[in-house]
């Protein structure tokens, strides 16, 4: 849709609601939103690499407003990138409604026509999401229906495009079922053992176009709809969960696996168990050749239909998160475990307050492939149960202890392996260390002070050719205030003391009232990734102010 | 649990239905990309005439489409060699055989006709000149009149680039040689569209009063494409001036048609916008 046809839309959508609510008794609804307002400065910096920023000044804003009348509900987003902020794809340039829908919904029946957000599973078949710090919103303009024709199911179906910055590409269409089997049979309402069973299947069309082969004279039979296929399980008994999903895909040659026509597939399983103080998680999944885009000729991170689960820990602290692991879609084999544990308070090891510990651990690693051709074969074969090289691995354990009434203390170590072919870099495996220590003191009930220190060890060496910024061993420290409850203030530091480059300081105010929140930093960003759920982007180095602003009403 | 079953089975077919996903077997991943040609420096082109080529969609079952042939045939006969026809029958109903008559649709044509929307405005005859644009659209419009104002316009401007075609048969293929010379400038990569069309076919074809015409004679019928559908690259620099010769073999054509009744289409166009610049025919010797 065309701009101009977008803002008639949104101004017909909020204007006419008037005359609908005559018609329909509508009125007496209500409006709610928030705004978002980044703003960015930065100039050069030889040492980490930044540039002057033509513009001076980089933003990224967007105010999303929602009306609901009951039932009924309609929103849009204006989004305006004047320009986009540094790391953000160029190609948001430019302000306008980016998303509008009208939806109505009761408990047995729910329609949403525009702009919407869907996921079936855990979405190996599909997975329309925004995460607005990633710059990624994958929305589907159409129509989505969900009903439920009887207590414990539930049916989904789409058909729409996807979002493509300002523009919507591709066609997708796909239906999810979903059944509770203890909602279902009478008989099993009460037992202690829950299942839930579900498929998906998810399809897109997309045009000939001609992508010549590696054959002289020749080019790619391209299929025109692509599928892909999904059903899962979620099994619990009392404290245990188990939770499976499989997925296959059809041929579907695209930029992503070099116009390969081996069938992708994917496999994830959960296993759990909890109780008061404990919990047990035991993860696995296998990826091979799921990448699912609608357009098969775009590369980057809009317009993916699907999205494979991440199953490394999402690490907070600055060194344990300096090198995220980005889920490879084209193929790889994981586990992950994960621990806690509450040492029960007047105990050895609990002694006053309790202790808790967090154990997790994570290894991602290659296929075990044999190449048999490359663009327009089917690529290659792989063992099930083989692995290939490793991409990624950590572990760390946790202790977080409250040593008096106000003061709690947190200490960390992480080991941590890192392959760079997973950014696309050669280069020899990064092993490091991780020490971390954090400190938080409850001075009263209004001021709070954090110290944190953090030290990372590592075998890799900075080198001007690869030009890999986070070589080296580094340390950290930070120091936080909060103080009335409505202010805080953030001073820290990172410094490459040995076979590194960079010292990357960083001070920043903040103030927050009610739903409102300004915040103002000045400081380095060092140049790398960073990822949310193993989706990740490229942040460039920068030297200067950012600042943000949120408020909702 | 009745109900559960119909609710299932409801499901299975809508999940085959939605699954109809492309199968392509192994030896099928490949297909001819069509001829792409070596391009070298040639002694440029005599003739430096600006010339367009009408596209017309057709089909046996479209009653409206003989007065379109009409048309054309007149306007073809009064441009003389400035005006180059081409009939494209696509996959629409209007070109599904009468009776057991030869089916004259092609995977190219209907190609061309997704893309420039015709299938989708569904109305037949409908032509493109040159493949112009009206404003942001292209100008599709039914050829039973306004032939004449659009192919002045194209006719009327300065060449660009001059363009000849000569085909030759020997043993089983087709050589064909296209020959460029730059007018002007064009910082555009530029493609050329080879194509084989042939006249004199009767194949049945509905009448404007309903009656189907056994004995009706299509000519200008689009065969085939014989580089890729939108062209192969013309490997040049676009500097006035310059001068580009390329040699391409064809030996896919079919022995059910008359080469001797089929001519060689060149056509040259801007790779970006797919507009026409030029455009040249040949018969085959």
């Amino acid at each position: 849709m065309k701009r101009t046809s977008k803002i008639i839309f949104a101004t017909a959508l909020f204007f006419q609601l008037p005359l609908w609510g005559t018609a329909q008794g509508i009125l007496g609804g209500h409006v709610t939103g928030n705004v978002q307002f980044d703003g960015q400065v930065s100039r050069r910096d030889t040492v980490i690499g930044s540039n002057d920023v033509p513009e001076k000044l980089l933003s990224n804003a967007r105010a999303d407003i929602l009306y609901t009348n009951g039932n009924f509900s309609a929103g849009l987003r204006y989004e305006a990138y004047l320009n986009p902020m540094l790391g953000f794809n160029s190609q948001y340039s430019g302000q306008g409604i980016a998303n509008y829908f009208v939806s109505y919904k009761t408990q047995t029946f729910a329609v949403t026509a525009g702009h919407f957000y869907e996921q079936f599973g855990n979405g190996m078949t599909l997975r329309a999401y925004e995460d607005r710090y990633l710059g990624l919103d994958n929305a589907i303009r159409g129509i989505d229906i969900v009903y439920r024709p009887w207590n414990g199911v539930t049916i989904k179906g789409l058909v729409g495009q996807q979002r493509y910055y300002w523009d919507t590409r591709g066609l997708v269409r796909g239906f999810d079922a979903e059944v509770s089997l203890n909602d279902v049979v009478k008989s099993l309402t009460d037992a202690k053992t829950r299942l839930t069973l579900g498929g998906s299947f998810v399809s897109k069309y997309e045009g000939d176009e001609t992508v010549l082969s590696d054959v002289s004279g020749y080019k790619l039979n391209l299929p025109n709809n692509v599928g892909a296929a999904s059903v899962r399980m979620d099994l619990s008994h009392g404290g245990f969960g188990l939770q499976a999903e499989y997925a296959r895909k059809g041929q579907d040659p695209s930029i992503m696996n070099n116009y390969i026509y081996k069938n992708g597939e994917a496999l994830w399983l959960s296993a759990s168990y909890s109780q008061k103080g404990l919990s047990a998680n035991l993860q696995a999944k296998r990826v091979d050749n799921m990448g699912f885009k609608s357009v098969r000729s775009v590369s980057g991170e809009m317009l993916y239909i699907n999205y494979t689960p991440s199953i490394t820990k999402q690490h907070t602290y600055a060194f344990l998160s300096m090198y995220p692991y980005a889920t490879q879609s084209t193929g790889e084999m994981g586990l992950q475990a994960d621990f806690m544990y509450k040492f029960k308070k007047e105990t050895v090891l609990g002694g006053k307050y309790g202790t808790d510990i967090h154990i997790n651990g994570s290894l991602i690693t290659g296929l075990d492939t044999t190449v048999i051709g490359g663009k327009g074969t089917d690529g290659y074969t792989t063992s099930f149960f083989g692995t290939g090289d490793t991409y990624y691995g950590d572990i760390s354990l946790e202790v977080a202890k409250k040593i008096s009434s106000k003061v709690k203390i947190t200490a960390t170590y992480g080991y941590m392996v890192f392959n760079p072919i997973v950014e696309g870099h050669e280069g020899d495996l990064h092993h490091n260390h991780i020490l971390v220590g954090d400190l938080t003191w409850k001075i009263n009930r209004k001021n709070v002070l954090r110290f944190e220190a953090e030290w990372m060890g590592s075998d890799s060496h900075y080198d001007v050719a690869i030009d890999d910024k986070r070589c080296g061993d580094w340390i950290m420290g930070l120091v936080e205030y909060n103080f009335t409850s409505a202010w805080f203030v953030s001073i820290s530091d990172q410094y490459a003391y040995n076979d590194g480059i960079g010292n990357y300081y960083n001070i920043s105010i903040g103030y927050t009232k009610n739903a409102t929140r300004l915040q103002v930093g000045y400081g380095k960003q060092r140049e790398g990734i960073i990822c949310i759920g193993g989706v990740c982007r490229q942040v460039p180095a920068s030297n200067g102010l950012t600042f943000s602003l949120t408020t909702s009403f | 649990m009745k109900r559960l079953f119909l609710l299932f089975v409801s499901v299975f077919i809508l999940a085959n239905i939605l699954g109809s996903c492309d199968k392509i077997e192994q030896d099928d991943y490949l297909v001819f990309s069509g001829a792409a040609g070596e391009w070298f420096d040639g002694s440029g082109v005599s003739d430096h005439s600006q010339r367009a080529i009408i596209e017309k969609y057709t089909g046996v079952r479209c009653v409206n489409c003989p007065n379109a042939d009409v048309a054309i045939a007149t306007a073809t006969s009064q441009y003389g060699d400035k005006l180059i026809a081409l009939a494209i029958h696509d996959s629409s109903s209007f070109t599904r055989p009468i009776g057991d008559t030869p089916r004259l649709s092609t995977e190219d044509g209907n190609t061309w006709s997704n893309y420039f929307g015709v299938r989708a405005a569904g109305e037949y005859p409908a032509a493109l000149i040159s493949r112009t644009l009206n404003g942001s659209v292209w100008d599709l419009f039914t050829p039973t009149s306004g032939i004449n104002g659009r192919v002045d316009n194209i006719i009327n401007t300065a060449t660009q680039v001059a363009v000849s075609v000569d085909a030759t048969q020997s043993n089983d293929a087709v050589n064909i040689t296209v020959n460029l010379e730059f007018l002007q400038t064009i910082s555009d990569q530029m493609t050329v569209t080879l194509l084989i069309m042939e006249d004199g076919l009767k194949v049945t074809q509905r009448q404007a009063d309903g009656n189907d015409d056994e004995n009706y004679i299509h000519n200008h019928v689009l065969r085939d494409v014989i580089t890729d559908v939108w062209g192969a690259d013309i490997d040049c620099t676009g500097q006035s001036g310059e001068k580009r010769v390329a040699q391409f073999v064809y030996s896919d054509y079919k022995n059910e048609w008359n080469l001797d009744k089929c001519h060689i289409v060149a056509m040259i166009s801007k790779k970006e916008s797919r507009e026409i610049i030029n455009v040249a025919e040949c018969s085959i010797e």
